[in-house]
């Protein structure tokens, strides 16, 4: 105890005198004024996804950095995870995790051989801080890990950490490792932290800072951190001008790695996601595995980034198309033979193999199923969910269910049918039972079946007066239905802005569909186009937020 | 921290802020001193836990009951859909009757209940709580001087991770799903063997410390300029942050020796599967894990889940799941119940029994781990088949350090199920005076079980 009380003290004394030492250097080393401005408003706090953090790294570090920890659990509001981000906080374990994950990445950056590739400067010695150095080295990865320059706080608590750190361990990249694990463990790290200022052109009003705006293009298009240009557009005020703009939305948007940002956003929207944790009985779906749902996970993403980002093509055809790839564990729950030495191989669907776009792939349907049979109800509700931006509301608390009879004597169409005579029941179910009851020739796990229980499944459905057969029937309903691209653009603005736009945007939306609709459905010009628009960096000033016309008035 | 507060500071604080509130059996809580304590005189502590299952017990449409003994106080009767704590059950009471009242609020299947049990808020949407869970209170007045502050486990192998632990209301606590990762978390990295001889304070953990600093040193100009509900998000941020820093701290302290500390084997990975017998061995396995965790003092607090509010677990072989089971069975004319449901709630309740039969095996003191602890565990429900809020089960099992007064029936038809969590957090050691919102809101404990 009396040990670890005399290093305490002799930690801070060494870096009260440090902080000293530094203050000004740092200011002069770092270029800028504060970043944030005292008088800016924290406008979003958005907690990074796992695959946000996982691309940040990977873009700044260089992709071969281990990244092994458990994520927390995302969270989904009106359809989406994006939207959900912007509700989490970190939880002790969660916390844990990151701190973890931290000196795991900064061990790997620092070490060698890395080291030379990373470090701007070489210290003076191994063995004792360089002061110059270190703030060279913290000063360039805060700015991308914050998206946004240090302040000379921010730094100046950092470089104290980094001095402590060498003089305890005698090494000067163990001392800033503890700075790298203290940028990567921040706040301004972990969320994506929108802030506004007030907009020298337009009297009080608050505008989105150019920092933030970078991010929010970055992670649109890329789903990553802004990378050192944009970074640059954002130092130099060029992005808050028309033409800057349009320079980085054409320079993000013609990269190849448009296809993650708008993967990440398809993933997000058709909730292509908690296969790592499917189950399904053993007994009654023998073929089932982990790799099979991995696989079904990899065919739902293949197909959609071929279809609509690498070939362009109509968006609706998502809902009809049957073209798609196959790897050797699906090919067996499709019943299909699979010729291919590649691991992957192309494949389209037969009319008799009754399929119809993403909703038919065993991803979607195995999904919503439960563990020992298929649920018609859970799959409608998903469909309307997803693809229609509508949502069920809860079920009723007290309803009778004792009309509704045991499966094992008939089949889910007449178990389904006994809800429809419930006014209780029926309100909900005539929505979304109809076309999941269209998908009954797909069983629990999607695999094509013809009977159930003995019986002849009836595929056939009424959607308010909308008749249509099987899968293919429900395909084309769809494709037709003009709720689906609407649905698509709200999602789009929603995921990029984090807010459903609300009834003030209501024309701005209906002129979006349109564009989208006269640009051929097709959704990397949607993207464009949506960026393109003053809209996307609208600001809502949240409750509570201090008054910025006040704080400006003080400075 | 607990131990370093008296009486006399305890009181000081109470009278001096605002929670007067304060009653009696807080007091008796400190002045007890018939507790157990170790060999060598340091009082054994004691822990706090919620345990969670989902769809309730079974009641039947005619007013019967499958789960609600027909005694009450001491030595009740075991019913069909008790068995599983037969032989227990001097060490648990049984709390039948208590109903969540949402007042306006609407009855959000699957949810409202344990929302109200554990926040004392029937909440307005799902997904969502209203206000903080009510381990966290305890989890600040006990658990401040352990490694881990709270432990959350999910044993259900569901789609997500399920946990009902928050501080915000949309966060929940992100649990350990496998034994693997609860055995990692409790005795892998930073465990340190509080009956070993060597002990040396690890200098790299102070290197760590700085790393944090850094990061808190922000908090002020960051808070500064943030509206209500990012600050909220914010602050939990930083909540979980003094938590990691607490951890470290403790692991610079020589931990007290514990003579019920063994350190157990590595587990075996466990088979992903949600049928309920997989699901009951899971619950075993980390029991037995969290027992261990919580004899090596690494928490005092945890969370346990056995299966989730919508409990997708089911009989192997069998193609309903036991949520389509309790709304789609009909009664059955002969018996007056649902067989299948009631069979599957027996089978769910014997998680339940294994999960106690850990907590006991372990010897502590002059008595077992479960006697130092106060288990309180309830279920999202009633009668699942109506989603019914009244008569939810809940129960209290181990001793809380001789403070619960085990083995009692409690049957209190429409009070609010409030009362019972105000009666676990009492028990647990939490100051905690009132809880609850509207006509859930109760300063009145179940004085019954407290000793």
């Amino acid at each position: 105890m009396i040990k670890v009380a005399r290093l305490f003290v002799m930690t801070t004394s060494i870096g009260l005198g440090l902080y000293a030492a530094l203050a000004s250097d740092v200011v002069l080393a770092n270029g800028s004024a504060d970043a944030v401005g005292n008088t800016s408003v924290v406008v979003a706090v958005r907690r990074l996804t796992e695959p946000q953090y996982r691309r940040s790294i990977a873009d700044i570090f260089g992709d071969d950095i281990q990244i092994n920890g458990r994520f927390e659990p995302e969270r989904r509001e009106l359809g989406l995870q994006a939207l959900g981000s912007a509700t989490l906080s970190l939880t002790a374990a969660g916390f844990e995790q990151y701190f973890n994950l931290s000196h795991d990445i900064a061990r790997q950056v620092l070490d060698e051989p890395r080291r030379a590739v990373v470090m701007p400067c070489q210290p003076s010695a191994l063995s004792a801080f360089d002061q110059a150095c270190a703030a060279n080295f913290i000063s360039m990865v805060g700015e991308r890990l914050f998206r946004r320059p240090l302040s000379a706080a921010e730094m100046n608590a950092r470089l104290q950490t980094a001095a402590s750190g060498t003089q305890h361990s005698g090494d000067f990249y163990t001392g800033l490792q503890l700075a790298l694990s203290s940028l990567l463990a921040a706040p301004e790290f972990l969320f994506r932290i929108e802030r506004a200022e007030v907009d020298p052109d337009n009297g009080d009003n608050l505008r989105l800072d150019a920092y933030s705006r970078a991010s929010r293009l970055s992670f649109l298009f890329w789903n990553s951190a802004p990378d050192a240009e944009l970074l640059a557009s954002a130092a130099s005020g060029d992005l808050l001008t028309e033409q800057g703009l349009q320079t980085q939305i054409t320079r993000l948007s013609s990269s190849p790695r448009v296809q993650d940002g708008i993967q990440a956003f398809l993933v997000d929207m058709m909730q292509i996601d908690g296969f790592d944790s499917m189950v399904k009985d053993a007994t009654i779906y023998p073929k089932f595995n982990q790799l099979v749902a991995d696989s079904a996970e990899q065919q739902m993403i293949r197909t959609l980034v071929d279809l609509l980002v690498v070939k362009e093509r109509d968006y609706r055809e998502i809902f009809t198309s049957n073209d798609t790839f196959l790897n050797r564990p699906l090919a067996a729950i499709y019943q299909v033979p699979f010729a291919s030495s590649e691991e992957w191989a192309p494949y389209t669907f037969p009319d008799s193999a009754e399929r119809s776009g993403i909703f038919s792939q065993v991803g979607f349907l195995s999904l919503y199923a439960h563990p020992g049979t298929s649920s018609p109800t859970v799959r409608g509700i998903k469909l309307h969910e997803i693809f229609l931006c509508e949502h069920t509301p809860e079920p009723p608390a007290d309803v009778d269910f004792s009309a509704v009879v045991d499966s094992d004597a008939a089949t889910s169409r007449e178990r389904l049918l006994d809800h429809m005579s419930n006014p209780g029941c029926i309100v909900c179910h005539q929505r979304s039972d109809p076309p999941g009851l269209a998908l009954e020739h797909f069983d629990g796990l999607g695999q094509l079946r013809k009977f159930e229980n003995g019986q002849l499944i009836d595929v056939s459905a009424d959607l308010f007066g909308n008749k249509f057969v099987g899968a293919q029937g429900l395909g084309q309903f769809l494709y037709n239905d003009p709720r689906a691209s609407s649905c698509l653009v709200r999602n789009v603005y929603a995921y990029g802005a984090a807010r459903m736009p609300g009834s003030a945007e209501r024309s701005y939306i209906t002129a979006q569909i349109e564009q989208f609709a006269d640009n051929g459905y097709r959704v990397p010009a949607l993207f464009r186009q949506i960026a393109q628009t003053p809209e996307f960096f609208k600001v809502v000033i949240p409750q509570g937020a201090p008054d910025h016309a006040n704080t400006a008035s003080v400075q | 921290m607990a131990k370093y507060i008296n009486r006399r500071t305890l009181l000081k604080g109470f009278l001096g802020g605002a929670a007067v509130n304060l009653g009696l059996p807080m007091l008796n809580m400190f002045l007890n001193e018939n507790g157990n304590a170790y060999a060598d005189g340091t009082r054994i502590p004691t822990r706090f836990g919620t345990y969670f299952w989902g769809l309730g017990l079974t009641d039947t449409p005619a007013g019967g009951t499958r789960w609600v003994p027909q005694k009450t106080g001491l030595d009740y009767d075991i019913t069909p859909e008790l068995q599983a704590i037969a032989a227990l059950k001097n060490k648990v009471s049984v709390f039948s009757g208590f109903r969540a009242i949402p007042d306006t609020r609407p009855n959000l299947v699957h949810w409202s209940g344990h929302a109200s049990i554990l926040s004392g808020v029937a909440p307005a949407g799902s997904g969502r709580f209203d206000a903080a869970t009510l381990d966290t209170r305890v989890a600040d007045a006990i658990g401040g001087s352990t490694r881990f502050k709270v432990l959350d486990i999910d044993a259900s192998i569901s789609r997500r991770p399920i946990s009902y632990s928050t501080r915000t209301g949309s966060t929940f606590a992100s649990p350990d799903q496998t034994t693997l990762a609860l055995y990692q978390r409790l005795f892998g990295d930073g465990f340190q063997d509080p009956n070993s001889e060597h002990w040396a304070p690890d200098p790299a953990i102070m290197l760590r410390q700085s790393v944090l600093s850094a990061v808190t040193d922000q908090r002020q100009s960051l808070l500064r300029s943030v509206g209500h509900e990012d600050q909220i998000k914010l602050e939990q941020y930083f909540t979980s942050l003094r938590e990691m820093e607490n951890q470290l701290a403790v692991q610079l302290q020589r931990p007290e020796p514990r003579d019920a500390c063994v350190l157990p084997a590595s587990p075996e990975e466990m088979a992903r599967a949600a049928s309920v017998d997989v699901v009951n061995n899971n619950t075993r396995a980390m029991a037995r894990l969290l027992a261990m965790g919580l004899a090596c003092d690494q928490s005092r607090v945890f969370n346990f889940v056995h299966t989730g509010g919508t409990s997708e677990t089911y009989v192997a072989g069998q193609s309903k799941i036991y949520h389509q089971i309790t709304h789609d069975e009909p009664t059955d004319p002969q018996l007056g119940y649902q067989p299948e449901s009631s069979k599957l709630a027996g089978l769910v309740m014997d998680g339940f029994g294994a999960f106690l039969e850990e907590l006991d095996a372990i010897q502590e003191g002059s008595g077992t781990l479960l006697d130092n602890c106060l288990v309180f565990a309830f279920s999202d429900t009633g009668y699942a088949k109506i989603h019914s809020l009244e008569n939810i089960p809940m129960m209290l099992a181990g001793g809380a350090g001789g403070r619960h007064k085990a083995g009692q029936h409690i049957h209190a038809p429409g009070e609010s199920v409030t009362r019972v969590s105000l009666t676990a957090m009492q028990l647990a050691g939490a100051p905690v005076g009132e809880f609850g919102t509207g006509s859930m809101r109760t300063a009145r404990a179940v004085s019954e079980v407290i000793a």
